[in-house]
This record gives C-alpha cells, structure tokens and sequence, in this order.
C-alpha cells in the first residue's frame, strides 16, 4: 500500500543530510546503516579535518548526527543492510535485516546514499609497493596520522624530513579503467600538506601532479595558501616508480615543467588515491536494479539538471554512489534528493486522495 | 634537510624544436607521411592523448641518454602537429630503445608502439633518418632475412665488438669446435642461429615477398635489396618457385 | 594528545597483502576472443596439453603451463651467443624426463627487425608468428617460446590479430599459400613461466645447496611490459606488485634474493644500439644496473630470463672494467642457474666460457671446482678435435 515513509540507505554525510531534510519537513525517515555507527567514511576512515575549511571532522559530523539521532522522525536502523526490494513507487517492499532478525517495511520512496571507497593501491598502474614498503601509504592513511598528531614513518616511527604526495593513483587512468577524475584528491592532498607542515614545520613537502584541479573557492582557500605560506612543492609530472635505496624511498618521475627526469629520496609517499562505488552502492543497485554507469557508480537520469533520480522512479541516489563527489556536492545532492523523495510520495497522496 | 637528500637532478634536456629545420620540405609531404602512421591498423592502440604526466620519461632509458622524450613524441602526434612529427621523425625517433618501459602510461598511450609506426613510416618512404639510421646494420637485416636468425654465432668476432674484450677472441678462435661441443644437435652451425630446414626458410622468403618486405627495403638499401633478391631468388627457383610477384 | 600507535595501525592494515580480482580485471580476457573467433571457424587454436600446471596472472587471472610436450622456440639471440641458455632448458626437461621438441622447422621471431630497424610490417610480423605456430600445431607439441622479446612480440601481434578483421585475412591468405593455418595457442607461454611453474620440482633435483648466494634479479622489459596483464604476478612475491618470474625460481632454490633500486630499469640492450650505438647500451647496462647492483648489494650473481639482458648486463662489464669502474658481478639466466642448482656441468651444459664477466669467485663460493669442470670440458673439446668424437652428446654433458 503506497508509503508516505522514505528510506534512506547509508549514515555517511549525504545519507544523513538527506534523513535531517525528510524529518524537517515533517516526513519521516528510515535511515539503514551498515556499521554500528552513524558517520560514514569520514568516521570510519578517521578524517582529521574537512577539506576545503580545515574544520575537526569528528566534530562535524557528530553536529550532522546529533541532528538525526534523536529526532522522532528519523527511524534508525543500525547495523543493518537492505536485501530485498519489491514494489514502485510510491510503494516498495524493502527487507532489513540485522544480525538478529529481518524486517519488511512500506516506503514510498528511496535514498541511495551508501558512497564510496578508496582506490587500493594495489591495483595501480604505475609501481609504487604499496605492499611492500610501509612508508608508502595512502591519503586516508595520512589523515589517521594527522588525526593522532602522529606524522611519521611506519618503518620507524620517526617524523620525515621529507614527504610526497602523489596525485591520480587509480584515477584518470585508463589501464585500471577509472577514466574518471577523482575530483577531491588535489584539495585533498593539499590540505592534508599543510596539516603536515602545520605538524611538521621542517619537514619538506612535495606534490607530484598531472593538472591542479582546485575549483573555486579551493584555489583561494587551499592552493594558493599551500604554495605562498606553506610553501609545498608542487611539481608537474607523476612518478613512475618508487623503489628502495639506503632505507629511504626513491622516488622516480619527470619534472615535465623543467623538462628533466627526477629522481628523489622521500622518508614518507602518500598515495592521493581515488574513489571507486562502495560494495554498497554496487549491492543497491543491483537490488533495486539500478543502472550503472562502466565504472559501477549508479546512474543518474537528468544530467546536469537533476543529479539525482535513477532509472528507477522513485528511487534516488546521491553523494559519492553516483561518481565522485565532494562534501559540498553530496550534501547539496542530498538535500535535493530529499525534495525529489517527498514530491514522489506527495504526489502519491494527492492521486489517492 | 641534509644534503644526503638532496635530490639528484639528472640533466636537463634542451631538445630545441622552437624552429623548423625542415622548412623546405613542403607541408604536403609531410602531411602525407603523417597521414601514413595515423591509418596504420596498430594507431589507435598505441595513441590515445596525452596529459603530460611525465610516467614515460621517467622510465624512459634513451631519455637519460639522448636528447630524446617520449612524451613529446606522443604529445606531438595527438595534437597532429604535422611538422613537429616530421622533425622528431627524422631527429628523434631512432634514439628509442624500444623497450617499452613506456608502457605504463595511464591514458594507454604506447610510445613505444608508437615510434615503431614512425620508424617504419621512415624506412618505407626512404627518409635520410632512416638511412643513417640503418647504416651499418645491412648486415644484422641481411642476417635476419636470409636465415630467419638474427643473431649467428659467426658475428661474434673481435673487430665488431672489441668493446667486448679479449674473449670474443676466444670465441672466435674456437668457434667451430665450441659449437660442436653443445649438446642440442640443432646448435652447431656457425652462420645461423640454429639449423632451419631448407622448406622453412623457403617459407620466410614468401613471407618477405608477399607483406611488402622486400619493398622496404629497396627503399632504403638498394645494395641489401639486390643482394637478398640474388640470395632468395636462387633457393626460391630451386624451390620451384620461378616468379615470386605476389601481386 | 594520547598517543595512537597509529603507524601500526597502517602496517597492520596492509599485512593481509594485495587481493587481486580477476572479475574486476581492466582489461579484456584475451581467451574470450580467441575462443569466439575459434568458433566462428577464424582460427585454429591449439590447446594447452595436460597435465598442465596453473600460474596467476597479473589480475590474479590463471595462466595455463604446459609441463612437457613442448616444442622449443628458440631464440636467436640466445643460440647464437650465449647457447648455454637454451642448453639448460633443454637439459632441465631431459632431467625431469620431459618430452619436448627443438624443432628445425622453426624461424625466430624476427622482431629484431621489426624493433630494432622498422623493415618490417605488422601483417609480416604475425605471418612469421603464425607460422611457427602452425609449424608446433602441425606436431602435435605445445609452444614454448624461449626469448623475452618473441614472448612479448608474440603477445603484441596476438592482439593484432584478435582485434583487426583485415590482418587475419591478409595472414590466412599467405598461410594457405604455404599450406599452413591460422593457429595461435591457447596461451603463449614464456620458458621462465614454465620454470617458475615448475619450480618446487626443480628444487627436489636440487643437490648444490645454493642458501650462501646472494642474487639480483633484472626483469626483462619486453616479458612483464608488453602487455603485461599476461606476464606472472604472484601474492607470494613483491606482494604480486611486480613479476614473480626469476625471484620466485631463485628462492625455491634457497638463494637470497636482493633488491636494488633500479629494479625496473631496462637493461640498456636497445635493439639497434647494441649493434650500432653500443656506446648508449653500456653505459647504461654499466651505470644504471651493474654498478647500482653492486652498490647496494654486491651480489654474487645476477639473473635474468631473456636474451638481450643476459648479453648486455654481461658484455658491458668488460669496457667498464677497464675504466676502473665498479663492476664484476656475473650473469645467468634463470635456466642456467636452475640446471647449475641440478648439477649440470658449468661448460658442457650451462656454457659459461660463452659468458664473459668472471664467475669464478661463484663458483668458489658454490664449493664448485671450476678448474677440474674446465678441464673436463677441454678434454671434451680435445675428442672432437681429435675426430674421436664428432660432437658432444648429451650423454657426454652428464658423463
């Protein structure tokens, strides 16, 4: 029987703007959340700030949270996962299960919001050992560091003299086959290079990169700052390979500006590694039978004037699950997508009625 | 920062190609040579576009070596800058090694591949890259054609590797003996690799003939062309081959 | 701020190691298109003859090894300058008891020409392949390729020919004026893969205990870079990061293997430049390998899998010696060293005196009496000289 109810799939930032703006307008929200915790990736992967505004991401999304915990209309499904869906809009039949039990409820329109996840490095085309040396690690890897105060070298647990970042590793490359720009790891990379030099402040940054691609306010906020006061090396022209030599890492690569090969000792190389869809996104998708696009991200319909219905009507993606995204574009695709939700299901009721 | 970690920047290139040191060949001919790589079949695998990374470079051994850049090779064929492909063509394209280090690239680009498409280009329109390039190596083509073998153990002689020192001397001096005193019996011949059956070889100088082979390199050594037609044409005719137009 | 151990937070997340998944591999499964177009009545293709053993892939994709029935494709490079390569795989299969082929009804690849001086042409490339392929179909023996660069060119014009309609066509037309077929095998395997493959078994023929050998391994460009989803990548070795081939053989032998920092560096062999440019190839054979090995390492010896890289890492030392520069590390293939390790005679079998770099201070350290090895072969050569003996047999390598 058609539901007024809209379920929302993943209690990262999008899944829980998304819930906030359902419950704000008076309609109620099931919110599914696969970890025993709401927050998503900045939580689970221990984001120290956010980018562009540096601002503490714990504190962030605990706000973000608080404003759907205890909110009467906001139902909370923790620890839990969607299995199965049957029905249209405005009336599926979604099955939750837990680790105890498995729940039907009636929802009249849905959410996708279950993300992303990081490249593995593993997968690169290039050679940098993430595998195989430990001070090669990622950019989540460094902001857990960033987060304890704690820079260093996993092999010694020494602060480096010298750091690296390295852009594009699984984006805009075709041998992977993630064509697709990451969109965040520049802004990502620099801020987290001047957390680095905030931490560190002798320590000697560089960042390895194909095009800048720092929009609007992220050139002003973040890029210029990096380059002027903090003064990071960037340097146009992405490694090749990264080897060992005398305990440190070599790394290896053309200064395609100055037109000469570098070779250069690094204590410590981030990987700027980029977004791929979530396990989640790829198993929703299929449940609900959505289109993917070749990457897996699910499809959106509208282009650039609606980023957030799916081939299915009624069922809404947004944020990271539909490509990559930045904080700024999923919390925008989810507050739409919560507007898209509640006209599905109020239209519903004036055809009813 | 210590001076131990002082990055080791390796030379600067200065590749100058800000002026058209062929400027008197017309813009025609050099379009049309282009036009040539650009519909080889092997093209569009090897050429996607290029983002200026820099990932071929670095692997790259001819760019630590010579005044030579894969990425400007690549670069300048994707913006099909006529006349830039033209000067690489004949100033640059011989330097690669062909090792395909370059491989790696991320847009799938295959620099490498690429030169070889060049290269031939090069060699089928008779340009003079070409011919210096193959100067002296008359003997390794007319080794490879003839035998089917690149390499025969009758090369290894002092005067052409004396860089190689004195035990290619003693190589040389007991050549023969040594050959016999390997176990496998297909590997005692001294002016072939290996024992290739007479049918087989037979079989090769078709191949050479029917793809257009033997054409190239009339092209570009018309004393190899005539020796190898001497060679091919007298096994062909024992053969029973008399007339080996293929056309 | 409480202290987080957070740098064993980071090691113990990559402990589990690198997972590959096939399904999810980039790139196309080659065999899809080869067995579609077999069933279309486009090609021929020869299947891998069992038992076979299994190797992963770069994408954790299996690879099938044939473990005998094979027919030898030999390599030019290595038949004529350095013959005790293709004598050890040879002998490691006569060892083993394996059936296989060295056929004379075989060309080289003749890519030398194709990359070296560019007179050739890619339907003439795949016509030259094609028809050693249908040569080996035509016997009844599996394809083993024994040069990194036929290897990789192999793997190149298979491509060529599985995408482009027009090439298979020009290739059928000529195969049927020779009497041939289109045939391409179900895998194009490379004889290190099969040592690789075969490697527990070598080690339990081992009988010159090999644990006080430090080696360096170069990896040859044109086996793991030519398209290098079909070249072997292992969790077990580099964390399937780079090839598995050679280091994964040096190990099961109980060699201590090093690495050094130019690892993937080309040796400098270049095709042309080894003929005509040599300047470039020993310089850096010299500056970007050997003296980088011996550097950082100082091994006892270093071990490749192809032609080029044997003849370049090993024949580059000589100039370089003699300007006082810090070399003298000798040079092996993988299947020598193998056939060493299974007791083949140093210069019947493995044919060293056709190497150049000195290996005597390995051989001491082996235990091996090089001396008495050298006078043995001499004796050999003295029959053969003498007319005793017309050739030295395989009876004789092992006597």
């Amino acid at each position: 029987m058609p539901s007024q109810d809209i379920l929302v799939i993943g209690g990262g930032p999008a899944g829980l703007e998304a819930a906030r703006s359902i419950a704000d307008l008076g309609y109620r929200a099931i919110l599914v959340e696969k970890r025993d915790r709401l927050g998503g990736t900045p939580d689970e992967a221990g984001y120290a700030a956010l980018t562009p505004d540096l601002r503490n991401a714990e504190e962030a999304m605990n706000e973000m949270i608080a404003r759907v915990q205890n909110n009467p209309n906001v139902e909370l499904h923790l620890g839990a996962t969607v299995v199965d869906a049957k029905g249209q809009a405005p009336d599926f039949t979604v099955t939750i299960k837990n680790a105890k039990e498995s729940k039907q409820v009636n929802v009249g329109a849905v959410i996708i919001c279950t993300g992303f996840q990081h490249f593995d490095p593993g997968r690169e085309t290039q050679k940098y050992g993430y595998y195989e040396f430990p001070d090669v690690i990622t950019l989540v890897d460094c902001e857990k560091m960033l987060k304890a105060h704690r820079v260093v070298r996993p092999s010694t647990g020494e602060p480096p003299e010298r750091v690296c970042f390295i852009q594009c590793v699984g984006s805009r490359d075709r041998r992977i086959g993630n064509e697709y720009c990451s969109k965040v790891c520049c802004g990502i990379a620099s801020k987290e290079a001047i957390e680095i030099k905030q931490q560190l402040p002798n320590a000697k940054v560089f960042i390895f990169y194909i095009d800048m691609r720092m929009y609007g306010y992220w050139e002003n906020e973040i890029y210029w700052p990096a380059q002027e006061k903090y003064k990071v090396n960037y340097v146009k022209g992405i490694a090749t390979e990264i080897l060992q030599r005398d305990g440190k890492l070599l790394v290896r690569g053309e200064d395609t500006t100055m037109r000469r090969p570098f070779e250069i000792p690094m204590d410590l190389v981030v990987l700027s590694v980029g977004m791929e869809p979530s396990a989640g996104t790829r198993e929703m998708a299929k449940i609900f039978g959505l289109k993917q696009n070749k990457y897996k991200f699910i499809e959106t319909i509208g282009g650039a004037l609606d980023t957030v219905s799916t081939t299915v009507p009624g069922v809404f993606a947004a944020g990271a699950c539909t490509g990559p995204a930045d904080l700024e574009d999923s919390i925008s695709a989810a507050g739409l997508a919560a507007v898209k939700a509640i006209s599905t299901v109020r239209q519903a009721e004036t055809v009813k009625a | 920062m210590s001076s131990a970690v002082e990055s080791q920047v390796l030379n600067a290139f200065p590749l100058d190609l800000s002026q058209d040191r062929y400027a008197e060949v017309p813009y025609e001919e050099k379009a049309r040579l282009f036009e040539e790589v650009k519909t080889d079949i092997r093209y569009h695998d090897v050429l996607y576009g290029c983002y200026e990374c820099g990932i071929c470079v670095a692997a790259c051994p001819s760019a630590r070596f010579y005044d030579f850049s894969p990425r400007v090779i690549a670069q300048a064929c994707a913006r099909e800058d006529v006349e830039l492909v033209y000067t690489l063509m004949n100033d640059s394209i011989w330097d690669c090694s062909q090792c395909f280090s370059c491989d790696r690239c991320p847009r799938g680009n295959s620099p490498g591949g690429l030169i070889t498409i060049l290269r031939e280009v090069a060699v089928r329109n008779g340009l003079q890259s070409a011919r210096d390039a193959l100067e002296g190596y008359g003997r390794i083509i007319y080794k490879i054609m003839s035998t089917g073998t690149q390499v025969s153990p009758d090369m290894l002689q002092p005067d052409a590797f004396p860089d190689w020192g004195t035990h290619v001397h003693e190589i040389a001096e007991n050549l023969e003996v040594w050959r016999r005193a390997l176990p496998p019996e297909t590997l005692h011949t001294t002016d072939i690799g290996w024992d290739v059956d007479e049918k087989t070889m037979i079989e090769l100088y078709l191949i050479w003939h029917m793809t257009g082979v033997m054409d190239m390199i009339k092209e570009v050594d018309e004393g190899l062309f005539m020796i190898l037609q001497d060679v091919m044409e007298e096994r062909l005719e024992d053969a029973g081959y008399d007339d080996v137009t293929f056309d | 701020m409480s202290y987080v151990p957070v740098e064993e937070i980071i090691k113990s997340q990559k402990t589990p190691g690198f997972k590959t998944t096939p399904e999810e591999a980039p790139t196309e499964d080659f065999h899809d298109i080869l067995f579609q177009l077999e069933k279309e009545g486009e090609l021929i293709v020869q299947r891998v003859p069992e038992p076979y053993l299994e190797v992963p892939t770069k994408y954790g994709r299996k690879k099938k090894i044939p473990l005998q029935k094979t027919w030898h494709h030999k390599s030019c490079g290595q038949c004529g300058h350095i013959p005790g390569y293709s004598t050890s795989i040879f002998w490691i299969n006569r060892k083993l008891g394996f059936d296989y082929i060295d056929p004379r009804d075989q060309t080289s690849c003749t890519a030398w020409n194709y990359y070296a001086s560019a007179t050739s042409n890619a339907p003439a490339q795949a016509a030259v392949a094609i028809r050693n392929f249908s040569s080996a179909y035509e016997t009844g023996y599996f394809p083993i390729i024994h040069c990194g660069t036929s290897f990789g060119h192999y793997k190149e014009v298979r491509h060529e020919l599985l995408h482009h309609h027009e090439l298979r066509r020009q290739v059928r037309d000529i195969m049927e004026r020779l009497g041939k077929k289109l045939v391409l095998p179900e895998e194009i395997v490379h004889y290190s893969e099969w040592v690789y493959a075969i490697r527990d078994r070598i080690a339990e023929h081992q009988v010159i205990d090999m644990s006080n050998i430090t080696a360096t391994v170069h990896p040859a460009c044109h086996y793991h870079k030519l398209v290098e989803e079909d070249a072997v990548y292992d969790p077990e070795i580099y964390g399937a990061q780079r090839t598995a081939i050679v280091t994964g053989t040096l190990k099961a032998l109980g060699i201590n293997v090093k690495d050094y920092s130019t690892w993937f560096d080309c040796c400098g062999f270049g095709f042309r430049h080894i003929l005509v440019s040599r300047d470039f190839s020993r310089s850096f054979a010299v500056q970007r390998k050997i003296e980088v090995m011996k550097e950082e390492v100082n091994p006892d010896v270093t071990v490749t899998h192809d032609t080029g890289c044997v003849t370049t890492l090993d024949q580059s030392q000589f100039a370089a010696r003699a300007h006082g520069r810090k070399v003298g590390i000798p040079v092996m293939s993988d299947s020598q060293i193998a056939a060493l390790a299974m007791g083949a005679h140093p210069y019947k079998v493995l044919q060293l005196h056709w190497h150049n770099t000195d290996n005597k201070p390995f051989f001491e350290k082996l235990g091996i009496d090089w001396k008495k090895k050298w006078q043995e072969f001499e004796e050999a050569v003295e029959k053969i000289k003498s007319g005793e003996k017309e050739y030295l047999t395989w009876e004789d390598a092992d006597a």
